[in-house]
């Protein structure tokens, strides 16, 4: 049957490519440039908050569970979390503010004014594990980059219903 | 396996204030100048006129270390800021990087040549290292698990993987920020490059230097296969590297930062600890080869291909359709070599379906993938199986 025409279908002959006319040499396959995306946790991990930024006040009450955090606890929480860059700078006359920047280029901030050092501390662990990202409800349980192992149902396949 | 002396290999690549344990290197350089590894010290005239004198400083490349005059108002941030950045510090961490990759040639790394022209102190070196080591570990990667991909599809998954583009994707993923302009006062934890000036056309940039004949006449037809021998791993043409006070683009120094990281993970850290981090970081990145391939005429392949292989001829037969009077008819159309079915498509009409066919069936040849393949540095590691010949492929058909 080789080269030449052959059939689409049983019955009705359709015409193909005829190879002798196609003397030129041309690229049988080309390509589509892309580039690959990220799969954060996959590989390697990164962790997506960058930076800390603490503010306080040295004279008002509402920081004095933050200075005790920042004397006290806050040595261990930088020691245990090496990849986040950690600011201490005052903020006379203002409630102390905890702000997180991320690598998304977003950034969040909590204020944790009159809050015990444990509270403060919470609050911290929340901005280190937020992603940057406004937060969204996530409806289905699972999203991913690749297909569907099982495939998308198909009514032309499998056994035929009668009428 | 014998230990690889990386240092001593190394030393080319790394600045003389790095290389270590080293007699020779010891009195060669040890003028008492610089003690400070990765960035030159302000000198003064006279010193610069005594080591000229110096009969051991002849050779104009080992002079290269000494900036000119002008070059100094801009040297850039010294040695200890790199020990004290906290951005630097938290990028390291960040990375996982090795603790034998020290902090100093990791901002040597974010230090673009075209902020220091010194190559001694800016991260070409490192760059081009890298810029190997990638070329090498996804080539072998995509030709050992996919042996039968055309290679315009192994030029385009290499540039998906390793591009420029890919690259400085990556580095904004690792947070990494730029300097608006380099300097000494600059935290070493930002990304150090002088900028292209605002309406240079980006082909100026770089020259384009190819050994290909006649590389200026861009309509004439080029092969593929000429790519391989003429192009760099992405089918590209060679560009030169960038003149001498000019700048580079984001994407650009970006790219060469990623590169040069790579490169310093394998000169500290050695061999394993860059493979791990390829495969952490770029291997690990999603990217679905089959919507790579970009065919004109599939089912002319596919006959091309059954008679290469000594397959029946394919035939197209109807698996099933609904509506064919209907204005939204479905086909469902399988090629079939003999008994075998090669693939299946549907379509609303009988040539799209069949069309389609030929697609997955071609696609289902070129993505085969051998069981467990290997890749021939794998043999590198220690008490590696012996290694079986991987799979040759005939490659594409030829139309």
């Amino acid at each position: 049957m080789f080269p030449g025409s052959f059939p689409v279908g049983v019955s009705k002959p359709c015409k193909w490519v005829n190879l002798k006319n196609t003397s030129v040499t041309t690229m049988p396959v080309k390509a589509i440039k892309t580039i690959s995306s990220a799969r954060n946790g996959v590989g390697a991990f990164i962790l997506q908050c960058k930076r800390l930024d603490f503010h306080y006040c040295n004279f008002g009450g509402s920081s004095r569970g933050m200075l005790s955090f920042l004397t006290k606890d806050l040595a261990a929480f930088a020691r245990e979390h090496p990849q986040i860059e950690i600011r201490v700078s005052p903020r006379p006359a203002k409630h102390p503010v905890i702000k997180g920047h991320y690598i998304n280029g977003h950034e969040k901030a909590i204020c944790v004014r009159n809050l015990e050092p444990s509270e403060i501390m919470k609050k911290t662990n929340i901005l280190k594990e937020a992603n940057g990202e406004k937060l969204k409800r996530t409806k289905k349980p699972v999203t991913s980059l690749n297909e569907s192992v099982r495939g998308i149902w198909s009514p032309y396949h499998g056994d035929l219903r009668g009428v | 396996m014998k230990r690889l002396q990386l240092q001593r290999w190394s030393s080319t690549a790394l600045s003389p204030r790095v290389r270590t344990n080293n007699r020779l290197h010891q009195q060669l350089y040890s003028t008492g100048l610089r003690l400070q590894s990765t960035v030159s010290p302000l000198q003064s005239e006279s010193t610069i006129s005594e080591n000229v004198e110096d009969a051991s400083f002849q050779n104009p490349d080992a002079m290269r270390h000494i900036r000119p005059q002008d070059t100094i108002a801009i040297s850039l941030s010294p040695v200890e800021a790199a020990t004290q950045s906290a951005k630097l510090a938290a990028l390291h961490a960040r990375l996982y990087l090795p603790s034998r990759l020290p902090l100093q040639t990791l901002a040597r790394t974010l230090v673009d040549a075209s902020a220091d022209s010194n190559v001694d102190f800016n991260n070409e070196s490192l760059a081009t290292l890298g810029h190997d080591l990638l070329a090498n570990y996804t080539s072998e990667h995509l030709i050992c698990t996919y042996p039968r991909l055309p290679l315009s599809v192994t030029f385009a998954a290499m540039y998906a993987y390793v591009g420029p583009k890919t690259l400085a994707a990556i580095s904004k993923e690792w947070g990494i920020d730029n300097a608006t302009v380099p300097g000494g006062e600059v935290d070493p934890g930002f990304l150090q490059f002088r900028r292209v000036a605002p309406g240079t056309a980006v082909e100026d940039i770089s020259q384009l230097q190819s050994a290909r004949p006649y590389a200026d006449q861009k309509k004439w037809r080029m092969t593929v296969s000429s790519k391989i021998f003429y192009d760099d791993e992405f089918g590209d043409a060679i560009k030169g590297s960038v003149a001498l006070g000019q700048g580079v683009t984001d994407e650009t120094a970006r790219a060469t930062f990623v590169r040069a990281v790579l490169g310093a993970i394998y000169l500290h850290a050695g061999r394993p600890a860059a493979k791990r981090f390829f495969e952490q970081h770029i291997l690990s990145r999603h990217l679905n080869i089959s919507e790579l391939f970009n065919f004109s005429q599939p089912a002319r392949d596919l006959a091309r291909l059954c008679a290469r292989e000594n397959f029946e001829a394919p035939v197209a037969k109807i698996v099933s359709e609904t509506g064919r009077k209907s204005r939204s008819p479905v086909f469902v159309v399988g090629i079939f070599s003999g008994q075998d079915k090669l693939g299946e498509g549907s379509g609303s009409s009988l040539m799209e379906a069949r069309e389609r066919a030929a697609l997955s069936a071609l696609k289902g040849w070129y993505l085969y993938t051998p069981i467990n393949p290997r890749v021939p540095s794998s043999m590198e590691e220690e008490g590696a199986a012996p290694w079986k010949p991987a799979h040759i492929d005939l490659g594409e058909v030829i139309v």
